[in-house]
């Protein structure tokens, strides 16, 4: 338990499994998947009331920019948002208490230094295809505000260059382009999560980009006016 | 014949027992050859067969004789002698015939050949008779052919298949087709009896030896007199001279050729007349298929119809045809801006061309009812290609409701209504018939203008029938609103009783909102004494009818107004409400500035405008003077009450609410209350196919929503797929996760 800081009924259950032996034991510990160090809960108080601003009881923009700071990253680094989804906090830059805790608890992280050694890995997790879709879903309803069913489009812009910085997608420029050119109007979940699918299955020549194939009509727009504009060729 | 002869000869018959060594054989053989040499010779003999033989013959029946002696010798088995005897004679016989035929100088050949066959079978008759024993039991019995068909066989490698007859025959028989094509006269029976003799000898003889060179001799006929005519007839002409050619090769066949020559014959002709030139007879230069739609000419279009429906392809080939000129000529009708410069007249042109293909359809294309689909689908297509078909449509049934049909027969208006019916069934978007029949019905009712209302009722019931009672529900509330208005006002009138005075008389329609066309009316200033009067029935009506708002639609009334002019001249003016607003002002002063009128009646600048033209610039309806004397209205005019005004009417009419086809901006916001009526539509229609259905993909969807709103309009597909995204933002679908194009309903 000194070792490795884990629970003695963590540890009760690592010697159990390796039959009293301790080398054994050690091995099973370091090998399970989902290891969760325990946190200790007096500290996650002490980090939330740090951030948390004076009057609400909430961590707020003040507190975020405080937080990014001891974590050595931007506030616009897009780290915060897989840090927003594990803490599935219901609004960008604020985090209840209980989102903020649980999230901390969730990560098995109780400190400033053991957060921020934590940053590379939730970095890392962008590049996983499914967690990467989750996150980008997630953004949906994070980034727009609370009472609207839309996502407003300069939001929405600024989401999708950001996220397609990660995972590289060539017509983003062109589909912001369009957006603010011919649609100027929120943009919908079903649009939001389907411009992923397109983004993923569509090649950017439009080869196999098909009429029938049940994209949202602001798609459907989006490639026609990629061929108007001779910025891909017909006839694919 | 008496029992008592028969048995006589019978007895006879066993009575004559002989002896039968070869040699009596050979004896009976030659009487025998002898007889039937004298059968082939006996003309020349002059005696009769029975003169010759009666001795030696014997009685079996009334009519036929045998030779005792060749009964005897196939009794006593010497049959084969018999038989191959007669085989050899015979054959000698036919050859020397043939050598008889063969020297037959030009014409006369087959007339020889014709007497010869004739004799032959008469003597065959005879031998048939006499060997009739053997015929019956050594023929079958040894497999032999029998005596009638053996002398046909003969008859035919002897004589029509010998070398020199046979090639000269054929050639004689279609040099004489060919002659009497060509015009000549030519022997008919004679002809006859020799296609005759072809087919007694065996079909596959007819046909090998006469009949297949036949075909192809005609075949190449009439290529080369088919490719001569399309070179120098028009089509008409050229379609009178096939048809003639084939009647007369069927007559042909019925006279001397054997019938089931007909089907073959005629199938060469069809082909080389009419199926090789169908494509450029059908678009032949001012006389091909579409010139003879153009001018109605019903015989020439019903003799290609009957000519062509024999060949495959043939009637497709006029439908086509007919179809693109239909399509192309409709299309014109209905791009050209002339045209559209008069809804009626388009409709009627319209109609008329219906009317005409119609016509044509029946008389000369046999009501043939790909014909009539043909028609259909081509009015179909380019009536939906002007998209204010549906507006000047009703625009039409308006005129007609409004004075055409005036005077008319009830079976006449029946016949007209009918006949709109039919266009309106080729629209595609009948919902903007709907919306615009609305309009123009709203205006006809208030203004009283329709000429009759059986003639409304029946339109009402034929678009029931067409597209349910949904279409026309409120249609009919317009008429039961027009009906309970006049209750109403009686109502009120009668309550009003004691108070009767010089006040105006107010005569209101109250409408309900849902059904009639909305209009958005600004309210304006009424005159004074109207105020009064509509307030004393709005408090009646509120009265009897609690928890209802009354709002007065200014934009839709009229008024009659009495005006006295500078001579004292008195005239009643029918007027619009706002111009009744706008006179009244004239009682309380003389000029009046543009301004001035616009504070006091506040009615909307546009409306205005229009209003203060009615009133000042049409000649005839001048009750106003305006300065300056200009067509336009601006905002610096002055108007001046017209003394002056005259006119020889006392009723003047100067109100404008009749139909008319909309302006660009109104045709514009119409569209797009059409536009937005269809959301809805849609969106119910998604819901009730989810709703049964559960899960569904995008395509299924987008065809079921064409399907069922069909009878009313055409649903653009990049509109249903907004819908269903509405439909899921709204959560009542959502894309199913594993499978993007598929959507779910959820509960």
């Amino acid at each position: 338990m000194a070792i490795t800081g884990t629970s003695e009924k963590v540890a009760l259950q690592a010697l159990k499994a390796s039959d009293w032996h301790l080398e054994g034991a050690f091995d099973f510990f370091y090998s399970q998947p989902q290891i969760r160090a325990v946190t200790d809960s007096r500290h996650l108080e002490e980090l939330y009331n740090r951030y948390k601003d004076p009057y609400v009881d909430m961590i707020m923009v003040d507190g975020v920019s405080l937080l990014c700071n001891d974590l050595q990253v931007e506030p616009q680094d897009i780290v915060m948002l897989v840090v927003s989804w594990h803490m599935k906090a219901a609004t960008m830059c604020e985090f209840s208490r209980q989102e903020f805790i649980s999230g901390l608890q969730s990560l098995g992280v109780d400190s400033i230094e053991k957060f921020r050694e934590k940053i590379p890995s939730l970095r890392a997790e962008l590049k996983d295809e499914n967690k990467f879709r989750e996150i980008y879903n997630f953004a949906f309803g994070w980034a727009k505000d609370q009472g609207q069913k839309s996502l407003a489009l300069d939001t929405a812009i600024g989401m999708w260059q950001l996220l397609f910085a990660e995972k590289h997608w060539p017509l983003v420029d062109y589909w912001c382009q369009f957006l603010q050119v011919r649609h100027n109007k929120a943009i919908s979940r079903d649009t939001w999560s389907q411009l992923l699918e397109f983004a993923k299955t569509i090649d950017p020549q439009l080869s196999n980009y098909d009429a029938e194939g049940a994209w949202p009509y602001l798609i459907d727009e989006f490639v026609e006016y990629l061929f108007e504009n001779g910025i891909v060729q017909r006839g694919n | 014949m008496s029992a008592q002869k028969k048995r006589n000869f019978k007895i006879e018959a066993f009575k004559h027992r002989v002896e039968v060594d070869p040699k009596y054989a050979e004896k009976t053989w030659k009487i025998l050859e002898h007889a039937i040499h004298e059968i082939y010779n006996h003309n020349a003999s002059g005696l009769s067969f029975e003169e010759l033989y009666s001795p030696f013959l014997v009685k079996t029946s009334a009519s036929s004789w045998e030779f005792r002696n060749a009964y005897n010798m196939v009794l006593h088995k010497y049959g084969e002698k018999l038989y191959s005897g007669l085989v050899t004679t015979m054959t000698w016989h036919l050859k020397e015939i043939a050598k008889s035929i063969e020297a037959a100088q030009g014409g006369l050949f087959l007339e020889e050949l014709n007497r010869k066959w004739g004799d032959h079978n008469k003597a065959l008759q005879m031998i048939r008779d006499i060997l009739m024993y053997m015929d019956r039991t050594f023929v079958p019995s040894n497999r032999k052919t029998p005596v009638h068909e053996l002398g046909l066989n003969l008859w035919r490698d002897n004589i029509i298949h010998s070398h020199k007859i046979q090639t000269r025959l054929l050639d004689t028989l279609l040099d004489l087709i060919h002659r009497e094509r060509t015009g000549e006269v030519i022997n008919r029976g004679l002809m006859r009896n020799i296609t005759k003799m072809l087919m007694d000898l065996g079909s596959s003889v007819y046909q090998e030896d006469f009949e297949r060179p036949f075909l192809e001799v005609s075949a190449s006929f009439y290529s080369g007199e088919s490719q001569q005519f399309i070179e120098c007839c028009d089509c008409g002409d050229y379609l009178k001279k096939a048809e003639r050619r084939l009647n007369e090769e069927m007559e042909r066949v019925s006279h001397y050729l054997d019938a089931k020559s007909e089907a073959k014959i005629t199938s060469v002709v069809e082909k080389e007349m009419i199926a090789n030139h169908m494509q450029r007879l059908v678009h032949m230069e001012n006389s091909g298929l579409v010139n003879m739609l153009v001018d109605d000419k019903y015989e020439d279009l019903s003799r290609m119809y009957n000519l062509f429906r024999r060949v495959p392809e043939g009637l497709s080939t006029i439908r086509d045809v007919m179809t693109s000129h239909l399509r192309e000529t409709g299309k014109q009708l209905v791009s050209d801006p002339e045209r559209l410069r008069d809804p009626v007249d388009f409709v009627q042109r319209l109609l008329d061309m219906k009317d005409k293909h119609d016509k044509i359809i029946s008389i000369a294309f046999n009501n043939d009812k790909t014909f009539q689909n043909a028609l259909n689908s081509s009015f179909e297509y380019f009536i939906n290609l002007n998209n204010r078909s549906p507006e000047f449509i009703s625009l039409y049934v308006d005129d007609k409701l409004r004075k055409g049909l005036k005077g008319v027969t009830e079976e006449d208006v029946e016949v007209v209504l009918d006949k709109v019916m039919m266009l309106f069934r080729y629209l595609q978007e009948k919902d903007v018939f709907e919306k615009y029949y609305k309009q123009h019905l709203a205006k006809r009712l208030l203004s009283g203008k329709t000429v009759s209302d059986d003639a409304e009722r029946s339109m009402i019931v034929k678009l029931k029938t067409e597209c349910g009672y949904q279409f026309t529900s409120k249609l009919e509330g317009m008429f039961t609103d027009m009906r309970t208005s006049q209750d109403t006002m009686q109502g009120f009138y009668a309550s009003q009783y004691s108070e009767t005075g010089d006040g105006p008389t107010l005569a209101v329609q109250v409408l309900t909102t849902g059904s009639w066309p909305t209009q958005p009316s600004a309210p304006c200033n009424l005159p004074a004494e109207i105020l009064g009067v509509c307030e004393k029935f709005r408090a009646y009506y509120l009265g009897t009818h609690t928890g209802r708002r009354l709002t007065w639609q200014t934009n839709m009334g009229t008024a009659d107004i009495k005006a006295t002019f500078g001579k004292g001249q008195k005239h009643e003016l029918n007027v619009s409400t706002y111009q009744m607003c706008v006179l009244m002002l004239f009682n309380s002063a003389d000029r009046l500035s543009y301004k001035e009128i616009e504070q006091a009646t506040e009615i909307p600048a546009a409306d205005l405008k229009r209003c203060l033209q009615s009133l000042a610039c049409v000649k005839g309806k001048n009750v106003l003077r305006k300065e300056p004397m200009s067509k336009d209205i601006a905002e610096d005019d002055a108007f001046y009450f017209n003394d002056k005004f005259t006119s020889k009417f006392i009723k003047v009419k100067i109100g404008t609410v009749v139909a008319q086809k909309e302006s660009e901006p109104e045709k514009h916001e119409t569209r797009q209350r059409v536009e937005e009526d269809r959301k809805p539509q849609i969106e119910a229609a998604i819901v009730r196919i989810m709703k049964s259905r559960r899960v569904l993909d995008h395509n299924s969807i987008v065809t079921e929503v064409t399907t069922q709103l069909q009878s009313r309009f055409l649903p653009n597909p990049v509109v249903i797929k907004k819908r269903i995204e509405s439909l899921i933002e709204r959560e009542f679908l959502e894309r199913d996760k594993a499978d993007r194009k598929l959507y779910r309903y959820l509960a």
